[in-house]
């Protein structure tokens, strides 16, 4: 499997200068836009392909062995990799999930599992969703109910999941059920690779309030699941599901405070194309979004510092995730603010328009971030955690 | 006797009369039935965005069109707090008509310009429902204010005609008048067009919230009629819109309302962890913020109406001040209110985010809070 190059003995420069070289020739442009399943579609399509070049060329999952497909770069290189994809604007990856279902198994994986999804995993042939939330389980994940029932060599798996990231074009879900009595809480649940064209699986799309359908329900009635697709042992699916939070996060942390610079920068052209940068108010939301950017940008550098150094990430990890999120809202109100009458318009209407340039997806933006506090884990369940685990006060809330 | 006397010094304020309780009764009843949200979201989705049906029951059966009109232009002569409460409930409903844009804008654009005639000629059929009317102010800048206008009117052989582009003008696709502000020599001025006449063009813009349309207007020496004194538009035009910030307000009292019930009633019943979430002092916290900022909308918001009623000079001070207020607060709520319901409040089936994009859209209109906060510090000589 590992025909890819060996890069992992290049200086930062070399690395980045190679990519470059890589992205003058291969960037695919901008991504379509998704307001309906069938733009979603179209830019799952447009992201697999790039996806797929990037595999082919040897520069896909950075941090992943060579042996499995991916690039085996040390965590210095893995950051400039973030960094110079987040500053060419590449097309995202299309299955995000890929971020939390390499990492689990890589951890958990048998070598016939690894041999099996790593390649199409990083190839994007294959796409995955996470199915851990259901309709009562949401923050409190641990008391999931969907059962997973042994079966001679097989589990029988019924349940419904919700709010499912691209269930509706996934090939395979990391999905996580019962197998302990109910009740066991953390402790008894397991891990499932689930085949989303098995009988008995239906995702439905289920609209956002964006107008888009990026993430469905998926019933599961009866599906039978081989017992060699469970990941990790029996009743340790909560470990599985931790593992997702890895040393893999901090290198993506630094980029995305590299990404939000970006963001910042369009955001002051937005400000100057609408004439918005002369009142002292603008000025300092601008000012304010121009620190939030670089805070962020700073913090993600102390994190990987200290994770490059061979430490954990630490607090500054859960601080960032939350500051992450808040900044994300906030930029986009901002920036809606900054549209004046326009920002009553939809984000579709061919009247955003300023300058030569539409600004839809500001208000695009703005309705999908409300999902920033909510989607990876709520910020009231950051805060929790940054205050119990961090700051080591008393946990109250179970 | 002295006991009774204190009674009667009692600022009448915010106390509403048993007539005031039912008339919201009234309306809420009316709105629960004509105005579920299956019907808000069928109306939507539709182009003109309301039902004609529900408007003229609205107009046939408990008057509401014709309120707070003058009995002499036949309406019911009741005060603006009432409309106010009328306003509020369409908020919580997010009722899909343009009573805001006939009832209040519209017509109230009529009644200030002084114009007897035309009031006499057009506010009957606003007050009937059978006429909708629309004001059309704002332009490419967005502004509401007269001073920054520049559509012009020249005038011709005994009347006016009209060019030029309005934007973000409510309802004014569906009106069957429209009242239009334009530039005359002289100075910014009140015109009545009937839309189907030669040179006027109407398309409805696309909304981030689909509850209330906007259109854009585009007249190309469209006939138009002078309402009021030529150039004498800018005085009656800010009237207007304190009184329409003062409506505004209210229906966004009473849209915060409605999504707090909704977070509250949520918060008892969903349960994580073992416990109501309403039992976490994160959410509770929320819950508490949010009525604060609920109950000093809605006390703002019937401050200014109250001061209408009385004709105080304070009316332009109280309309900036709650549409600023309120338009946050409504904002704010709305926004917990989907932070609360969790990833069931971000979804399309939920009802959290049309009040989501109903506030924002409000916040917008007639000026946002920085302008209503500007206005307000230049009101009071600050
Ligand atoms: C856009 C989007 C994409 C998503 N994608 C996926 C996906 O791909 N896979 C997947 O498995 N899930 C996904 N989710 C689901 C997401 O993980 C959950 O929505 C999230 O964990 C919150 O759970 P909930 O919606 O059940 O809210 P609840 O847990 O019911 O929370 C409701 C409210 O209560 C608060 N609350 C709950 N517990 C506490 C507490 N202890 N202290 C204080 N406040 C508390 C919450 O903060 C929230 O405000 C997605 C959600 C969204 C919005």
């Amino acid at each position: 499997m590992s025909s890819n190059p060996d890069r992992s003995g290049l200086s930062a420069s070399e690395l980045a200068l190679q990519l470059r070289e890589f992205l003058a020739e291969h960037h695919p442009g901008r991504t379509p836009r998704s307001t309906s399943p069938l733009a979603a579609a179209e830019r799952l399509v447009f992201q697999k392909a790039w996806q797929a070049t990037l595999a082919e060329h040897g520069w896909a999952a950075p941090g992943w062995p060579r042996r499995w497909g991916g690039m085996g770069l040390p965590l210095r290189l893995q950051a400039v990799h973030h960094r110079e994809l987040a500053v060419a604007r590449t097309p995202v990856a299309p299955s995000r999930i890929g971020g939390i279902v390499g990492p689990a198994l890589l951890g958990y994986g048998t070598a016939p599992q690894l041999e099996r999804f790593m390649g199409p995993l990083i190839r994007a042939d294959e796409l995955w969703c996470q199915g851990f939330s259901e309709p009562d389980a949401g923050s409190d994940l641990a008391s999931l109910r969907t059962r997973a029932v042994p079966d001679g060599s097989d589990y029988r798996l019924t349940g419904r999941k919700v709010w499912t990231s691209g269930a509706h074009f996934a090939d395979w879900m990391l999905c996580l059920a019962r197998t302990g009595p109910a009740g066991s809480g953390a402790a008894g649940i397991t891990a499932l690779v689930v085949d989303m064209h098995a009988p008995g699986v239906t995702a439905r799309p289920l609209r956002d309030m964006t107008g888009g359908a990026h993430f469905a329900e998926v019933e599961l009635d009866d599906v039978v699941v081989p017992a060699t697709d469970r990941i990790g042992a029996e009743n340790t699916g909560w470990a599985v599901a931790r593992a997702t939070l890895g040393h893999e996060r901090s290198t993506s942390l630094a980029s995305s405070g590299m990404r939000y610079r970006r963001v910042t920068g369009d955001l002051l052209e937005l400000a100057r194309r609408r004439g918005r940068t002369v009142d002292a108010y603008d000025r300092d939301a601008l000012a304010r979004a121009v620190t939030g950017a670089r805070l962020l940008e700073w913090s993600g550098q102390r994190v990987l510092a200290r994770v490059l150094e061979g430490g954990e990430p630490g607090p500054l990890a859960s601080v960032i995730r939350l500051q992450h999120a808040l900044f994300e809202q906030g930029l986009h109100e901002l920036a809606t603010d900054l549209l004046g009458a326009q920002g009553a318009l939809a984000p579709a209407d061919e009247h955003l328009t300023a300058g030569g340039k539409h600004d839809g997806a500001w208000l695009r933006g703005f309705l999908r971030t409300r999902a920033s506090t909510i989607g990876a884990g709520t910020a009231e369940i950051q805060r929790n955690t940054i205050a119990d685990r961090v700051l080591g006060l008393a946990e109250v809330w179970r | 006797m002295s006991a009774v006397s204190e009674v009667d010094e009692r600022s009448p304020m915010f106390v509403f009369t048993d007539e005031q309780d039912a008339l919201r009764a009234t309306v809420r009843r009316f709105l629960a039935e004509r105005s579920p949200e299956t019907e808000v979201r069928r109306l939507m989705e539709t182009e003109t965005g309301y039902d004609p049906a529900v408007w003229n029951l609205m107009a046939g059966q408990i008057g509401l069109q014709g309120l707070a009109l003058p009995e002499k232009f036949g309406g019911s002569g009741f005060g603006f707090v009432d409309l106010q409460i009328v306003l509020e409930e369409m908020g919580r409903a997010l009722l899909c008509a343009p009573f805001l844009s006939s009832v209040v804008l519209a017509a109230n654009a009529v009644l200030r310009s002084g114009d007897e005639a035309a009031c006499a000629q057009y506010l009957p059929g606003i007050a009937a429902g059978s006429t909708v009317a629309a004001l059309a102010v704002t332009e490419a800048a967005g502004s509401w204010r007269a001073a920054d206008l520049t559509m012009g009117a020249t005038a011709a052989d005994g009347g006016y005609v009209l060019s030029g582009e309005k934007l973000f003008v409510p309802d004014g696709h569906v009106a069957d008048l429209l009242f239009v502000v334009a530039r005359t020599a002289v100075g910014p001025s009140l015109f009545a067009v009937d839309p189907a006449t030669a040179g006027v063009l109407r398309e409805p813009l696309a909304t981030l919230d689909a509850t209330r349309k906007q259109s854009r207007l585009v007249f190309d020496g469209a006939r138009a009629r002078l309402i009021g004194e030529e150039g004498g538009a800018a005085q009656p035009l800010s009237d207007t819109l304190d009184l329409a910030a003062a409506g505004l307000a209210a229906e966004q009292a009473g849209g915060a309302r409605r999504v707090l019930e909704m977070a509250v009633e949520y918060a008892k019943v969903r349960e994580q962890f073992g416990r109501p979430i309403g039992s976490f002092q994160a959410i509770k916290h929320k819950c508490a913020d949010m009525l604060l900022a609920v109950e000093s909308a809605t006390s703002a918001a019937y401050a200014v109406g109250w001061a209408v009623d009385e004709g105080s000079d304070e009316v332009g001070v109280l309309a900036s001040l709650a549409k600023a207020f309120c338009s946050e607060a409504y904002t704010h709520c709305t926004a917990e209110n989907i932070q609360i319901h969790g990833g069931i409040g971000f979804t399309w089936e939920h009802p959290a985010h049309l009040y989501f994009k109903r506030a924002k859209s409000t916040e917008i209109l007639f000026g946002n809070p920085r302008h209503h906060r500007a206005l307000l510090a230049d009101r009071l000589g600050i």
